[in-house]
């Protein structure tokens, strides 16, 4: 087929986009194992749609490609564009304006014979016009009423087509600000597209738009949720490339501001358990039935919250439980670090030892997961203990690992 | 769907340029540009000829339509059950008392359907009055360009008065509080909307100085970074807001170089002491004796 800016697919897009935009340093070598032209093919179209985001450097193994993107600079979601490229038929584009135009306004209702002869009345002037029979204008007429754009009145023996009442939109400020911080975003980049004014009053920091990628499997859990469905997930493990498929009952979305990373809690019939599956893993979402257990199974995780410090809730110690804590020093002057231990914990206690000490602890289900966050506090660690003594024993070890790195302990530097 | 034609920049490219045509005969270089400003990069090499050739019988050859309305469409019920969720954020009381009527429409999310587990507990207060009534000023004068006075709580809990005029609102979900970016003030140009105590319109008269608007300083941090239990991934995942380019080295080695904001150094040396042996910062010299102050007073404490 002829190359297209525009695709048919988004999930070959959305891994390639996620090779160049978090990774961006394989060569076209390493991505053509399966398809050069696949390669190049999507290489493009991001050209086209990112244009300046997309940069290139020249190494031994030949040419890179990524794409880079101060988040807090750029006010608008490149990514969004990607979601914006869906292809359709010369077919579809000439129906979509000739359709709303004739049903202009919600007073106008007419019956599919009425606007099959208009259409063709539209299409007259043109030098081959084309040709849509009723079984095509019924199709189209279908879909958008599925959409909710389009309202089909019975009225005895007749079906009559009229275009849907007009929703109010929002303020620009709004859209700006929620299609950025929102969860599905995009729907909001969307409404924005329908506006001519955007202002570019709001910028934003710490910003993950990795997320954007991974938006009709959110918008589909969300769905799956609100009814309170089964589903069924097919998920990729990205280390052995292989698609595996779970049956489980959505619980919540759970969301990183420091990762960017998405999660999705489930309930995993089969093994009994809860377990977190990351959003970006997830190829596929598929309804089923409804689950009469959605209520007392998302009290469950709600009872297990207040152990979790990320989301997992299964250490590989085997403890139920695993107690965690530390002890911090600061000088007079840094008083805010109490704050920060208050500010920045997400389950556990801290206590004021004295004027220039302070305590957390906490029990959780995985201590490993609160590795990173204890050693933001390095330089002012004075006592540490976990209950799982492997962990101990590892974060321990990491530490006097870094003073080998930077030359710490009279070593050379590495 | 979420991935429909229907939220495409071809259809609404193609919606803009049957609006021109609907109000008077469109001219081969006005097509261009509606192409130009609204598509992408290459679109211009589709959506011309398929007019063109009357594959897409939307525009005569002459430059009329048949089109006799400007194009529009109404909403689709996944973009209002978007706006239905969005209503019930408390942080939309910040712009507005009334939202479009929705009462019928089932929203795509509620609060409980996400968690945000990692954000900050000492957010702003959305709920506020005060709050509030400052958030909308400040919008305003924004988009109306006119100066603040404000008073503000310092972070010895001292008030500060200011004179400035407003830019932008800066938004931080880490943090999950707004900041005030502005310019014409001697003592910066950040100012955190939740330590306002007062804020009015300033009106006597005002000079702008530019000079003074907020510019940030940018520094390149490089590191080298060992893939050891996931940390390529999670390093890169975690870095991935910034400006940023990663180079493999060798089998489990590579070179990353991400581009900050020199006033958010202390946050960044914090950040990447998060990932612990994993990375290990090789430049600038003065963020590589910043973490080994860290680790040597780390080593005082007996560790």
């Amino acid at each position: 087929m002829a190359y297209s800016e525009l695709v048919k697919n988004f999930n070959k897009i959305r891994d390639y986009m996620r090779e160049f935009y978090v990774y961006g340093f394989k060569s076209r070598d390493e991505f053509t194992k399966k398809s050069a032209r696949s390669y190049d093919d999507e290489r493009r179209r991001m050209e086209s749609w990112l244009g300046d985001y997309m940069k290139f450097r020249q190494t031994s193994d030949g040419k890179n490609v990524f794409i880079s993107i101060d988040s807090r600079v750029s006010r608008h979601n490149p990514l969004y564009k990607a979601w914006k490229a869906k292809s359709f038929t010369d077919g579809d584009i000439t129906l979509h304006f000739i359709l709303f135009d004739i049903l202009s306004s919600p007073e106008i209702a007419l019956t599919l014979s009425e606007i099959t002869k208009e259409i063709d009345k539209y299409l007259c002037g043109f030098s081959e016009p084309k040709t849509f029979d009723e079984s095509t204008v019924r199709k189209k007429l279908k879909e958008y009423v599925s959409e909710g754009l389009i309202v089909a009145e019975k009225q005895g023996m007749t079906v009559t087509y009229r275009r849907a009442e007009e929703t109010e939109l929002c303020d620009t400020d709004v859209l700006d600000f929620f299609s950025e911080v929102s969860p599905c975003g995009v729907i909001g980049s969307y409404l924005l597209d329908k506006t001519d004014d955007s202002n570019d009053y709001f910028a934003f920091k710490h910003h993950y738009i990795t997320g954007a990628m991974d938006s009709e499997v959110m918008c589909l859990l969300f769905m799956a949720m609100r009814e309170k469905r089964h589903i069924t997930l097919e998920s990729i493990n990205r280390q052995r490339d292989r698609i595996s498929e779970n049956h489980v009952i959505p619980l919540r979305i759970m969301i990183s501001v420091q990762s960017g990373r998405q999660y999705l809690m489930a309930y995993t019939p089969r093994f009994k358990r809860i377990t977190s599956f990351r959003t970006d893993n997830i190829v596929s979402v598929k309804m089923d039935d409804i689950c009469d257990r959605f209520d007392e199974l998302r009290e469950k995780l709600d009872g297990m919250m207040p152990h979790m410090w990320g989301v997992s809730i299964q250490s590989n110690s085997g403890q139920h439980m695993e107690h965690v804590e530390f002890t911090v020093k600061y000088a007079d002057n840094e008083k805010h670090i109490h704050q920060r231990l208050e500010r920045e914990k997400r389950c556990g206690t801290v206590e004021k030892i004295d004027n220039n000490t302070s305590r957390f602890s906490v029990d959780v289900f995985d201590a490993s997961e609160m590795i990173p966050w204890i050693r933001t506090f390095i330089c002012r660690i004075t006592e540490y203990s976990f209950s799982n003594k492997e962990i101990e024993e590892q974060f321990g070890n990491d530490i006097k690992e870094m003073f080998k790195l930077y030359g710490i302990e009279g070593g050379d530097c590495e | 769907m979420i991935f429909s034609e229907l939220y495409s920049a071809y259809y609404n490219t193609v919606a803009k340029i049957l609006k021109a045509a609907v109000d008077h005969t469109l001219q081969k270089n006005e097509l261009r540009l509606i192409i130009e400003n609204t598509a992408f990069g290459e679109s211009i090499l589709n959506i011309a000829p398929a007019l063109d050739e009357e594959r897409w019988q939307l525009v005569h050859a002459d430059g009329t339509t048949p089109i006799g309305n400007d194009p529009s469409m109404p909403l689709t019920i996944l973009q209002k059950r978007w706006l239905k969720a969005i209503s019930l954020d408390p942080r939309l009381r910040l712009f507005t008392d009334e939202f479009p009527e929705l009462s019928d429409v089932e929203p795509l999310f509620s609060q409980e359907d996400y968690f945000v587990f990692d954000r900050y507990t000492d957010g702003d207060p959305y709920e506020d009055e005060t709050y509030i009534k400052h958030f909308r000023l400040i919008l305003d004068a924004i988009r109306n360009r006119y100066p603040l006075s404000i008073d503000t709580t310092n972070r010895r809990g001292n008030i500060t008065h200011l004179v400035l005029l407003p830019e932008y609102l800066e938004y931080s979900e880490k943090d999950d509080k707004f900041r005030l970016i502005s310019s014409g003030n001697r003592y910066g140009s950040t100012t955190n909307l939740g330590r306002i105590v007062s804020c009015k319109p300033y009106d006597k008269p005002y000079d702008i100085y530019r000079d003074r608007s907020y510019q940030s300083k940018p520094r390149t941090l490089e590191f080298e970074l060992i893939d050891k239990r996931n940390a390529l991934e999670r390093v890169l995942l975690h870095f991935a807001h910034f400006e940023k380019e990663a180079e493999k080295l060798e089998e489990g080695r590579y070179l990353v170089r991400i581009v900050y904001d020199k006033d958010d150094e202390t946050e960044i040396v914090i950040r990447v002491l998060s990932f612990g042996p994993m990375i290990k910062v090789t430049a600038p010299q003065n963020f590589v004796d910043l973490i080994k102050d860290r680790l040597i007073h780390q080593k005082s404490c007996g560790q």
